[in-house]
């Protein structure tokens, strides 16, 4: 598999079962979703990769291309472990997005209300998506965490407001992720969960326990 | 038993193989995406294929059109985290002998595997 650390936070397994974990949490965040907009969402596997935070915008960049113009909600979640989940969409897809829910109405809005609209809507997805998928994984790994609001930025923001601003150079990030398509739009998209490395003990624990559970059986 | 397991995931692969009773002495192969799944499956001609959706190289879905143009017969079990409604339709269209979503209890995959060694007097 092509997960990694650099860091020397997880091993090799604790890597595997992660991944693993990210992606029944990603399936069923994408079920979510597909139940409430009928469309059919095409999935990827997951990887995991563990830096060092000084690294991490290098690295994303490297990932998604165009970051600087993508629309990117972001929510940040607190409790046993805690991070910040990044929904990254490509410049346009909110517009693809309000399109599932249009209505005969939407045509005669000005636009700066249609832009807000684009925006809840985003948000919307977003809230589906990370929500299920951040859900599932931490009620797999039996922990409790909560949810700040997420809120809509645009990608040249993400440096300067998060990455700048969240870790100093001694830190270490888990991050996760994983890319979907939409299959009846040009739709498509990244989630990346970043994860500060003083998570890594609580992770850590978590996952050995869970894998001593599946193993019990 | 012949039993092959293609997931991308090895994780997914031990729990799996930790669900089949070890008693029972089960002939057990496994291929790590679904290309190698293909040629596994030509090569080790198993009595049950329990097959992942969401792989690289080869995933799931094209992975169960072919095993069934190979053999129409072949009895694949999809073991998943893809639960779309549309990805069950899917692949019960393709012939998929039935649908298990991810985390499969020890209980399930046995009752499964128990349902195919009736019906295929294996």
């Amino acid at each position: 598999m092509n997960n990694e650390d650099t860091a020397g936070i997880l091993s090799e397994l604790e890597l595997e079962i992660l991944q693993e974990i990210m992606n029944i949490g990603f399936g069923r965040a994408a079920a979510d979703l597909a139940e409430v907009i009928d469309i059919f969402i095409s999935l990827s596997a997951p990887k995991i990769t563990v830096i060092e935070a000084v690294n991490l915008i290098r690295y994303v960049n490297t990932e998604i291309s165009e970051l600087q113009t993508c629309s990117i909600v972001e929510q940040p979640y607190l409790g046993e472990a805690k991070g910040v989940a990044f929904l990254i969409f490509p410049h346009g897809a909110e517009k693809e997005f309000l399109s599932y829910f249009q209505d005969k109405d939407i045509d005669s809005l000005e636009s700066d209300i249609l832009i807000d609209l684009e925006k809840e809507v985003l948000m919307e997805v977003g809230n589906i998506l990370i929500g299920a998928c951040i859900g599932k994984i931490f009620e797999l790994l039996d922990g409790l965490i909560t949810f700040q609001p997420p809120r809509v930025i645009i990608g040249e923001k993400f440096t300067d407001h998060y990455i700048k601003g969240s870790f100093s150079e001694d830190d270490s990030v888990i991050t996760m992720k994983t890319s979907f398509s939409f299959e009846d739009r040009d739709v498509h998209g990244y989630l990346f969960l970043v994860n500060r490395g003083e998570s890594g003990v609580t992770l850590k624990k978590a996952l050995n326990e869970f894998w001593e559970k599946q193993n019990a059986t | 038993m012949k039993i092959l397991i293609v997931d991308d995931a090895m994780a997914a692969r031990m729990m799996l193989k930790n669900c089949i009773p070890a008693e029972d002495n089960h002939e057990i192969e496994e291929a790590s995406d679904g290309s190698q799944g293909l040629e596994k499956f030509k090569s080790f001609k198993p009595d049950l294929t329990f097959l992942d959706l969401t792989m690289p190289v080869m995933d799931g879905f094209e992975t169960l059109e072919k095993i069934k143009q190979l053999d129409p017969a072949a009895i694949v079990v999809v073991l998943t985290a893809d639960i779309q409604k549309k990805s069950i339709e899917k692949v019960e269209a393709l012939g998929a002998y039935t649908v298990l979503k991810k985390l499969p209890t020890a209980e399930v995959i046995q009752k499964t595997i128990n349902e195919v060694r009736e019906k295929t007097g294996k």
